[in-house]
């Protein structure tokens, strides 16, 4: 395609914006991230290598017990979260994908709007429904876990419905062809088939989970029920320690790794990364 | 095969907690903004449509009516996200085109690179900026001995040197374009990696110069692709509170998310609160709607191609 | 009788669209038998509606004797291959084959045995460990053919099973195909839409269009007596003239073309009026120009295209009709000279010649009982 690469270098600039655009989405978290191994009090000075902020000392982030409490606790809300949306939304995506005549584009709006509706507005509903409808649950952690389900089932939704769509009704029609009933084709051929897919989108909700912030917060009762995310916001503008950052790098390290075990898992048994960009483009 | 209430017996249990979950905490918030405040300041939901209190919905509307506090924080909320809007497309579009259509063999890589920000906390995000924007930060010293923070000064568009993340708007703008930008950037990306090498080069091969077939295929093909793009960052832009909290911590750059955010988690005025986040919804409503239907005819479209 | 199916009154629509209208046919046990038309025509549906994965909006599938239009797929003893074969890639080629013989209540030996029986039949003895994705097409298609042959079935359908391979490999697997056929004595019911396929491999054609059977035979039947314009023009070049049917000439029919009047035996001999007259290719004769006889029709050569084994002969005719007559290739030249611009003489055989009633095909009605 060289012709296309006129004399007036065009894409040159153009790759040099990617660059610098690049560099500037980057750099700030990876100087955050250095920092977080910074030997000394600063988040702003270098004052050479260490762990402290991790573990070892008070006030890092294995010892200190309100940064250890935040991670705990964001995990926990996480793995439950996933546990709960992972089969609702497979069995919904399952649903929806099949679902021929009335109704089902209505339902497929439903389970649409959670992903486009901004967080604040989500916030406050929840905020008011455990207030004055479910009163008996109240805030805290059954809430906050509630309230993440209800936006990460339609990530696992859509995710699953992608592999459904690519997959097609193919493979089951040749198993009852081939004489299983209508529960063997399900589980012999298109669970089977669709599982890299269900990984992925557990993967997704893990993350978007350890992530969430304002439906955390807003259904949040005390500080036993502080994620990392709360902590980030509570404290950043104080005069925290590199702690703060540590904890922050240990959640990324964790969404990440996550991720990419998901991304490899399905790459491995279901082919192609167009379907794992496709998944994060869903986003 | 299977029957036909297979699949609504597969989808019943989602519909039922997103009814639930969803709906009904909505319901909640029309209840509570047609109520009313108890003795104890607690907001009362009024659960009949028949015994809506208008009073503090028609309170709300009169202030913006009359210019009042609300209006100022919406104006502002609109000139905020308008203005990181136009910055986000003026540095997303190119970027987006660059990796879709120029990035060769490493484009795999520059995708990973732009999907990268959806996975880094929002949160850990705005922290690197605020360590990078503190007065001895390692940013406010490169922006003062690259000139930038005079140039800045000069423009009105910082108060003080040094003050970044003081009540700063710019700040507030900036940080709002950094936080996302990335939800601009990867359907602009999916519009632009979609349209047909071939049709750029029928125009070409009809005599078109590099920037006319850019101006006259590329860019037309992928308006729905921005329009989409602007969408899906407008939305949470508008309901934004806590980049102008962590960037900013000053009500002079309060927008609409920060004031219902005081109402509700702050003050004592929940169901003002309540009416506001519901205008808000309806307001954002008409957008929602918009790239919901955008989104199906380009999985339409996609699928007849 | 083992794996005879009936179609009555069959018919399928989809949301007002009519795919299948009210067909009539009669696939005779052991026999193999095809569908053939064009895209859209209904074939595919027909067969989706016999092996169960689409339900008739009316009318009867009886499976030997048995209407089974209601029963679901896996209940049903019959298999399908897939034109884009299915096999199931998280399953090795063994897995694959053996995945129905599940619910056949049998030993694991005998299902080993009958797994290693049908991989030989299709001639892939030592692939039993590879997957689906490391084989080629042809291969894959064999593994589709032995997972629903060790079945046993009554029926085998083929939906278009040799469409995505190459024209060489086609030829070779269609007379595979035909032979294994032989071989198992099962009825195979075969969706095509290349009539060149369907000649070559079938007991039995059923011509369709436009959800309906134009005509249903034997190959060289369909071929040589074909009783709609559709089915003439569908199988091999039809060779079609306007001609007007003036009266019986003995035991044939006298049709004037242009101001010639020619004698035809074939079709509608009893029609009268406007009407359509079909010579095959192979059939006219092509002649030095004015040559004396009766059923001689001038023209001039237009080209002639060079086929290998014959020649093609575009002759342009005096009403304007473009004729195509076969020169086989003997390696001689030709009694006449085939070149662009050459006038010669073209003999129609009273034999060959076939009256088509012009104006609405005749939609063969015929009951289900289709006896060569």
């Amino acid at each position: 395609m060289s012709w296309l690469r006129n004399p007036w270098g065009r894409p040159r600039w153009l790759a040099v914006v990617t660059v610098l655009y690049i560099l500037w989405s980057v750099l700030p978290v990876v100087l955050a991230i250095v920092f977080a191994f910074n030997k000394g009090r600063s988040r702003t000075t270098w004052q050479g290598f260490s762990f402290r902020w991790f573990t070892g000392s008070t006030g890092s982030v294995f010892h200190d017990p309100a940064l250890q409490g935040a991670l705990k606790h964001t995990l926990l809300l996480a793995v439950v979260c996933v546990a709960i949306a992972t089969p609702l939304g497979v069995s919904l995506a399952l649903g929806l994908q099949r679902w021929r005549g009335r109704g089902s584009g209505t339902v497929n709006t439903l389970m649409l709007l959670p992903l486009v509706t901004p967080e604040i507005v989500m916030g406050v509903a929840l905020l008011l429904l455990f207030l004055r409808v479910f009163p008996e649950i109240g805030l805290g952690t059954t809430a906050q876990v509630i309230g993440q389900v209800t936006f990460t089932l339609s990530y696992v939704v859509v995710i699953v419905r992608g592999r459904l769509t690519s997959i097609g009704p193919e493979y089951e029609e040749a198993a009852a062809d081939l004489g299983a009933p209508p529960r063997d084709q399900l589980g012999r051929v298109l669970l089977p088939l669709l599982a890299p897919a269900i990984v992925a989108a557990a993967a997704v909700a893990f993350a978007v989970s350890i992530d969430d912030f304002v439906v955390t917060q807003y259904l949040s009762s005390d500080a036993s029920t502080t994620t990392v995310s709360m902590l980030l916001y509570a404290t950043a503008r104080g005069a925290p320690t590199p702690a703060l950052n540590a904890i922050a790098t240990v959640a990324l390290v964790i969404t990440l790794a996550t991720l990419s075990l998901a991304f490899l898992v399905y790459k491995r048994f279901a082919g192609g990364k167009e379907a794992a960009t496709l998944a994060a483009l869903e986003v | 095969m299977h029957s036909r209430w297979t699949w609504r017996i597969l989808s019943l249990p989602g519909v039922a907690w997103l009814s639930i979950f969803f709906l009904v905490a909505f319901y909640a918030v029309l209840s509570v903004a047609f109520g009313n405040q108890d003795t104890l300041s607690l907001p009362v939901p009024f659960w009949n449509p028949l015994d809506w209190n208008v009073g503090y919905v028609l309170d709300a509307l009169r202030n913006f009516w009359h210019g009042g506090p609300f209006l100022i924080v919406f104006a502002r909320t609109i000139k905020f996200v308008v203005i990181a809007m136009v910055l986000s497309i003026a540095l997303g579009y190119p970027v987006a085109y660059f990796a879709a259509r120029h990035a060769g063999r490493w484009k795999g890589l520059v995708l990973v690179a732009l999907i990268v920000p959806f996975w880094i906390n929002y949160l850990m995000r705005m922290l690197a900026w605020i360590n990078l924007l503190a007065p001895d930060g390692l940013g406010t010293k490169v922006l003062h001995h690259l000139g930038i923070e005079r140039a800045f000064l000069w423009l009105g568009l910082l108060a003080e040197p040094g003050g970044w993340l003081n009540g700063q708007p710019t700040t507030v703008i900036l940080a709002l374009l950094y936080g996302y930008i990335p939800f601009l950037i990867l359907p602009l990306f999916a519009a632009l990696d979609r349209i047909d090498q071939r049709q750029i080069e029928a125009a070409r091969d009809l005599g078109a110069s590099p920037l006319g077939a850019f101006l006259r295929v590329t860019l037309p093909l992928s308006v729905p692709g921005i329009l989409a793009g602007t969408v899906l960052v407008a939305l949470p832009m508008f309901g934004d509170y806590y980049t102008a909290d962590l960037v900013s911590a000053s009500t002079q750059t309060n927008m609409i998310g920060n004031q219902i955010d005081e109402f509700m988690r702050q003050g004592s005025e929940k169901v003002t609160g309540a009416v506001l986040t519901m205008l808000l919804a309806l307001l954002l409503l008409v957008l929602m709607f918009y790239y919901l239907r955008s989104t199906r005819q380009a999985g339409a479209e996609a699928s007849t191609a | 009788m083992q794996g005879e199916i009936r179609l009555e009154e069959l018919t399928k629509s989809f949301d007002g669209v009519v795919a299948v209208d009210g067909i009539d046919l009669r696939m005779p046990p052991g026999e193999f038998f095809t569908m053939l038309g064009p895209s859209g025509c209904g074939k595919t549906t027909t067969l989706r509606m016999i092996a169960g994965f689409e339900r008739p909006t009316s009318g009867r599938i009886m499976l030997d004797g048995s209407d089974v239009a209601r029963v679901p797929p896996h209940k049903r003893s019959v298999n399908t291959v897939f034109q884009s074969y299915a096999l199931f890639p998280h399953l090795d080629v063994a897995g694959n084959v053996a995945f129905g013989l599940k619910y056949l209540k049998l030993t694991k030996e005998e299902r080993t045995r009958r797994v290693g029986e049908a991989l030989e039949l299709v001639n892939l003895g030592g692939f039993a460990r590879r997957k689906a994705s490391q084989l080629s097409g042809g291969q894959q298609q064999r593994v589709a053919l032995a997972r629903a042959l060790v079945l046993r079935p009554r029926v085998l359908l083929l939906d278009e099973p040799l469409g995505a391979l190459d024209a060489r490999l086609r030829k070779n697997l269609q007379v595979e195909l035909k032979a294994l056929q032989a071989e198992l004595g099962i009825t195979f019911v075969f969706v095509t839409h290349d009539q060149e396929e369907a000649l070559t491999m079938s007991d039995r054609i059923a011509v369709m269009n436009e959800g309906s059977v134009e005509q249903a035979g034997a190959p060289r039947e369909v071929y040589e007596e074909p009783r709609t314009l559709f089915v003439a023009d569908f199988l091999g070049v039809s060779n079609l003239l306007a001609a007007e049917a003036v009266g019986a000439d003995g035991d044939a029919c006298s049709v004037r073309v242009g101001e010639r009047t020619f004698r035809a035996r074939q079709g509608s001999t009893e029609a009268r009026g406007d009407v359509k007259v079909m010579i095959r290719p192979e059939r006219i004769a092509i002649e030095p120009y004015a040559t004396s006889g009766d059923n001689r029709l001038p023209g001039m050569v237009e080209r002639s295209v060079f086929l290998g084994g014959s020649h093609e002969v575009h002759v342009r005719v005096l009403g304007g009709e473009l004729l195509k007559a076969t020169v086989a290739n003997d390696g001689k030249p030709p009694a006449v000279a085939l070149e662009g611009g050459e006038a010669v003489s073209l003999y129609l055989p009273p034999d060959g010649l076939r009256v088509l009633a012009a104006g609405e095909p005749r939609r063969d009605d015929g009951p289900a009982e289709r006896t060569p």
